[in-house]
């Protein structure tokens, strides 16, 4: 693990911050004044890949997908339940006609019920990734795309009000 | 990564955006997702006494190239018999439009689309059936 971390799902965010910041500072460019050409080529290439596995675990789909990684499953088979499409579904059309309504409160509505939804699934996450139950999470981590899915569209939107 | 032309002309001005009575016993209603990116996909045929589809709709909440898929499976359906229907596939759908091959599994997604509706709709006429024999 290149940030040091016990690897699990419910993972202490304010630490993982505190952790990055700690190293980014280690191996930063402006931090290596007179070492030598192959240490700080060293010290970038860590640099990088501490970049890369924070933004891989600050984001729940990617942390959730590198879980199951590491027990050998993939992540993009499971299909969630034809209900559960009939509501994304019914989102999604909810969410276009708010935006096509430009209609910016019906939208941030939306995106609160989501956001909670979305919080829902994480803590499912958590329970199964806890519990050592890596295949009752892959249908979740499936739930969790559509979801952040939606919440993309959103962003998408409060751009285009801001702009 | 760049869309092909086809992709592109669809996905401007895509054809047959819409719903269809999915209560309808002559209508088929396919509902798909990609698990792998969030996509969502309804694709609806209403079908003739005959076996003819005489219209088909969809709505698509994804890329440019899932548009694209099901946009054309709409047109390619519109005027078919459903036994006909029955024989789109995918790489026909990823050939007409090019699609590269990172792009393949939204022609899958309107393949399987098509299927779903195809299944509904048959179940729907097996039930009524059941019903007036009964």
């Amino acid at each position: 693990m290149t940030l040091g971390l016990t690897p699990t799902y419910g993972l202490d965010l304010s630490a993982l911050d505190a952790r990055y910041h700690e190293l980014s500072k280690v191996v930063h460019p402006d931090r290596q004044a007179g070492r030598s050409p192959a240490e700080r080529r060293r010290a970038l290439s860590l640099a990088v890949d501490v970049n890369a596995a924070y933004r891989a675990l600050r984001d729940p789909v990617r942390r959730a997908e590198a879980m199951l990684a590491r027990g050998g499953r993939a992540s993009d088979r499971a299909a969630p339940s034809p209900a559960f499409l009939m509501d994304v579904m019914e989102l999604r059309e909810g969410l276009a006609a708010a935006r096509a309504a430009s209609d910016l409160g019906r939208v941030r509505g939306m995106a609160d019920e989501v956001r909670a939804r979305r919080d829902r699934v994480i803590a499912g996450l958590a329970a199964a990734f806890g519990a050592g139950r890596d295949d009752d999470a892959v249908p979740l981590v499936a739930e969790l795309r559509y979801l952040a899915r939606f919440l993309d569209e959103v962003r998408a939107i409060e751009e285009e009000a801001d702009a | 990564m760049a869309y092909s032309e086809k992709v592109i002309e669809h996905y401007e001005n895509p054809k047959n955006v819409g719903t269809l009575d999915k209560d309808a016993d002559d209508v088929g209603t396919g509902l798909v997702g990609a698990p792998a990116c969030g996509d969502v996909m309804r694709l609806q045929i209403k079908v003739s006494d005959e076996g003819v589809i005489e219209d088909a709709k969809f709505k698509t909440f994804g890329c440019g190239s899932a548009i694209a898929s099901s946009s054309l499976a709409t047109e390619w359906l519109k005027g078919k018999r459903v036994d006909e229907a029955e024989t789109i596939k995918n790489s026909m759908i990823a050939e007409e439009l090019n699609l590269p091959p990172v792009k393949i599994h939204c022609s899958v997604l309107a393949e399987d689309a098509i299927k779903s509706a195809i299944a509904d709709f048959k179940q729907k006429q097996a039930a009524k059936r059941a019903l007036q024999g009964g």
